[in-house]
């Protein structure tokens, strides 16, 4: 008797218990009056919450920057934060509840581009919008994406025409086991091929590899002239830790790496990466007046001790580029904003220089600048391009690219 | 009164499918938005493969921390069909980047529903068949069991992340509906609640089965097995075959709850099947309280409404300590988990209270 009436209210308790934790999530909109409410989405747990804080924190400090400088349309700034844990399906159910529950009027997150394909549909279904912050393979171009970061015709093309130029004719291609070193190898196999000088290997570790004794054997057996590094993560420490273990510096193997930043260099070793080449966009050394003041202010806010990177300018431009388009509009709306975005008339004087949104594939037109890693572990440029140069997510302006059939599917 | 007593379990979960049933209405009457009934029905897809997994660790005691493994296998099989609807049977964008020109062998089966329903099914079985045939046999228990079940688990994973132009590597299947047609944004709401319905029933299915299972000489035997293996097989019961029957049932059901997640997820990539992730599978149920099949669908839920509420806002960076900390004092002071706080510690303390004599073992 007693026993059936406690399992009832066990029952009961349960069920009441579920139905507060969905009460607990109910629906809190976009903003009052007088404030707007954007959304967040990055890994702040997981193998990635060491990359995507940096972005994450360069967005916060634009959104604070605009916030005390008034605002956006007279409205205050909110953001809601959301945690993608490093895992492409909790990526998607949060893109949903930002966009679906909390019905915050852009997006800017995403890093891997694992995350960003799970939720690129999330976007394109509710019609919202997404500043995706981060150099990526290209190979795409969403309606409801903007890509702040480099496609590859402004990094991985450029700096291969660049060690060209320098009469390196051996290439070594070595990259982590994923979508951005396998196009990125793709289309550099072909650039490679087509200037008539020879990719001497190709060679992928696993995400999370630390033993590189057997890729280091195969690239001293290749023997090449420059080997071109687009390992990301953890794999970087290990694979110049091991190198550098054989007294392989860069006068030995010259490397060219696309996924290594002011950040990565202090995780590695600013002795080890000396005189190693970097393709980006931006450097915090990048010398401009806007990016003076988006150092000073990035370390007063974070510590002196952080160093600001290529992907998190690109996060803190995204949400000027946001703020432009939405006074230009002079609504919050989608696609108000999409349509004056369409035009290719936002642009906004970035710490890298003037950037411009396209209005044809939403990637921006940047500059491309080769640096070299110096002692302090800081990186100094050693080229870049007198203009910013458009961009060309599909490579379809470069003939080598379009001969070796780089195209998208029809 | 005594039929509730007897029933207790199965009404609380009579009154879990109610008020998951209830959701769609108030999507209708617009009380709570589209997300959360997809996030709900994600939710449904861990409870399935929870339950799967209870029938094998509560049931059986056999810890496989490789079910993420199956649940993909599913899954894979579901995005599949999904993927070549979206493309009308035509190669996908990643199988033309990495130098495909027509469509893998291994694709041709996923054009055809029937065949697709059938495959979902059958790879999961067939696997763990294989893997369990042989073990069970060998009588390899215990802790090289749950080694091995993890070993699998990251040897299938790489090799779906080396295929990439079959598998699209670490991004897997995305851009896909459901099977009922697109379910986001304002035109997919139909379509929602159909799926939704269709998943709950199949949910509600798996949990009778496991229920009924449990409750015959069959399922008296997994307990057999559990408290005394020996004995069991003294008594002259083939062990390896019910142990190896009970594994590939569990697998084919994770391989259904698989395919279910892929129709509100509308992706599906390989760290689905991260040791990770089937080690969070193996928290829901021992939350929920093992040994009870109720158990494992209300931790599956509990654990997932928890980190869908707690890891955003102000929370965002300590919510993996608050779900750890739960874990931890579940495993510490509540064995029996949720349930059996309910059905077991509870009703202890009630009877002490008053003073009776106490005869429900607590923990």
């Amino acid at each position: 008797m007693k026993k059936a009436f406690v399992k009832i209210l066990a029952a009961l308790t349960t069920f009441a218990l579920l139905s507060s934790l969905l009460v607990g999530c109910g629906s809190n909109s976009g903003g009052s009056a007088d404030t707007v409410t954007v959304g967040l989405l990055h890994s702040l747990t997981g193998p990635m919450a060491i990359s995507e804080k940096s972005v994450r924190d360069a967005e916060v400090l634009a959104i604070e920057e605009i916030n005390a400088a008034g605002g956006v349309l007279g409205n205050q700034i909110k953001y809601i934060e959301e945690d993608g844990a490093s895992q492409p399906s909790t990526f998607a159910t949060k893109a949903e509840k930002l966009v679906g529950q909390d019905k915050v009027v852009t997006v800017f997150g995403c890093w891997t581009s694992s995350s960003r394909k799970a939720v690129k549909s999330v976007f394109e279904d509710y019609s919202s919008l997404l500043w995706y912050p981060v150099q990526y393979e290209g190979m795409e171009q969403s309606p409801n994406i903007i890509y702040t970061g480099a496609a590859p015709n402004q990094q991985i093309v450029p700096a291969i025409e660049y060690l060209i130029e320098q009469g390196y004719k051996k290439f070594f291609l070595l990259g982590s086991d994923y979508v951005f070193p396998r196009t990125a190898n793709m289309i550099i196999k072909a650039q490679v091929s087509a200037a008539g000088l020879e990719t001497v290997g190709e060679e992928y570790a696993a995400m999370d590899q630390t033993d590189f004794a057997a890729i280091i054997s195969k690239i001293e057996a290749a023997k090449p002239d420059v080997i071109v590094n687009t390992l990301n993560g953890t794999g970087n420490v290990s694979f110049f830790k091991q190198m550098s273990e054989k007294n392989y510096d860069a006068s030995k193997y010259m490397t060219m790496s696309f996924s290594i930043a002011e950040e990565e260099v202090a995780a590695i070793g600013a002795d080890i990466l000396k005189d190693h080449m970097v393709s980006w966009n931006y450097y915090q050394t990048t010398d401009t007046p806007e990016n003076t003041k988006f150092v000073a202010a990035y370390k007063a806010k974070f510590g002196n001790a952080r160093v600001t990177s290529d992907p998190a300018e690109a996060a803190y431009d995204a949400v000027y580029l946001w703020k432009a388009a939405v006074e230009k509009a002079g609504s919050f709306d989608i696609d108000k904003v999409l349509s004056v975005i369409k035009t290719g008339e936002i642009s906004y004087q970035a710490p890298e220089g003037k950037v411009t949104i396209n209005g044809e594939n939403q990637h921006l037109s940047k500059t491309v600048r080769i640096g070299k890693v110096g002692s302090g572990g800081l990186i100094t440029e050693v080229f870049s391009t007198s203009s910013a140069v458009a961009p060309d997510p599909y490579l379809t302006t470069y003939d080598w690219a379009v001969a070796a059939n780089i195209k998208p599917l029809e | 009164m005594n039929k509730f007593k007897k029933h207790g379990v199965n009404i609380c979960f009579s009154l879990i499918v109610v008020g998951l049933a209830v959701m769609p209405l108030l999507l209708i009457g617009n009380v709570v938005d589209a997300p959360l009934i997809i996030f709900l029905g994600k939710c449904m897809a861990f409870s399935i493969v929870a339950i799967g997994l209870d029938l094998i660790w509560g049931h059986t005691g056999i810890l496989s921390l490789g079910h993420g493994l199956y649940f993909a296998l599913g899954g894979y099989g579901m995005a599949m069909y999904l993927k070549l609807q979206a493309t009308h049977g035509a190669i996908t964008e990643f199988m033309h980047t990495g130098g495909l020109t027509e469509l893998p062998d291994v694709w041709k089966p996923f054009q055809s529903l029937p065949l697709t329903i059938l495959l979902i099914l059958v790879v999961p079985v067939l696997a763990a068949y294989m893997i369990g045939y042989f073990i069970f046999k060998n009588r390899v228990k215990g802790v090289y069991f749950s080694i091995i079940s993890q070993a699998l688990t990251w040897a299938v994973y790489s090799v779906f992340i080396a295929l990439s132009p079959i598998t699209n590597g670490n991004v897997g299947i995305t851009e896909i509906s459901s099977i009922t047609g697109k379910i986001r944004g304002p035109t997919g709401q139909n379509n929602l609640i159909i799926l939704f319905y269709g998943s709950l029933a199949i949910l509600a299915l798996v949990y009778a089965l496991a229920v009924f299972l449990v409750k015959t000489k069959f399922g008296k035997l997994l307990i057999a097995i559990r408290d005394g293996e020996n004995r069991t097989y003294f008594s002259g019961y083939c062990v390896s075959r019910y142990k190896t029957f009970v594994y590939v049932l569990s697998a084919a059901i994770a391989g259904i709850a698989g395919a279910v997640f892929v129709n509100f997820n509308g992706s599906i990539t390989p760290s689905q099947m991260t040791i990770a992730g089937s080690i969070n599978m193996v928290i829901w149920v021992a939350i929920g309280g093992r040994g009870t099949i109720l158990g494992a669908v209300i931790g599956a839920l509990l654990i997932n409404l928890c980190e869908y509420n707690l890891s955003s806002g102000g929370m965002i960076e300590i919510w993996q300590y608050i779900v750890g900390g739960i874990f931890c004092i579940t495993i510490l002071f509540f064995k029996g988990g949720v349930v059996g706080l309910f059905t077991d510690q509870i009703p202890a303390l009630m009877k002490k209270a008053k003073g009776g004599k106490s005869d429900a073992p607590i923990g």
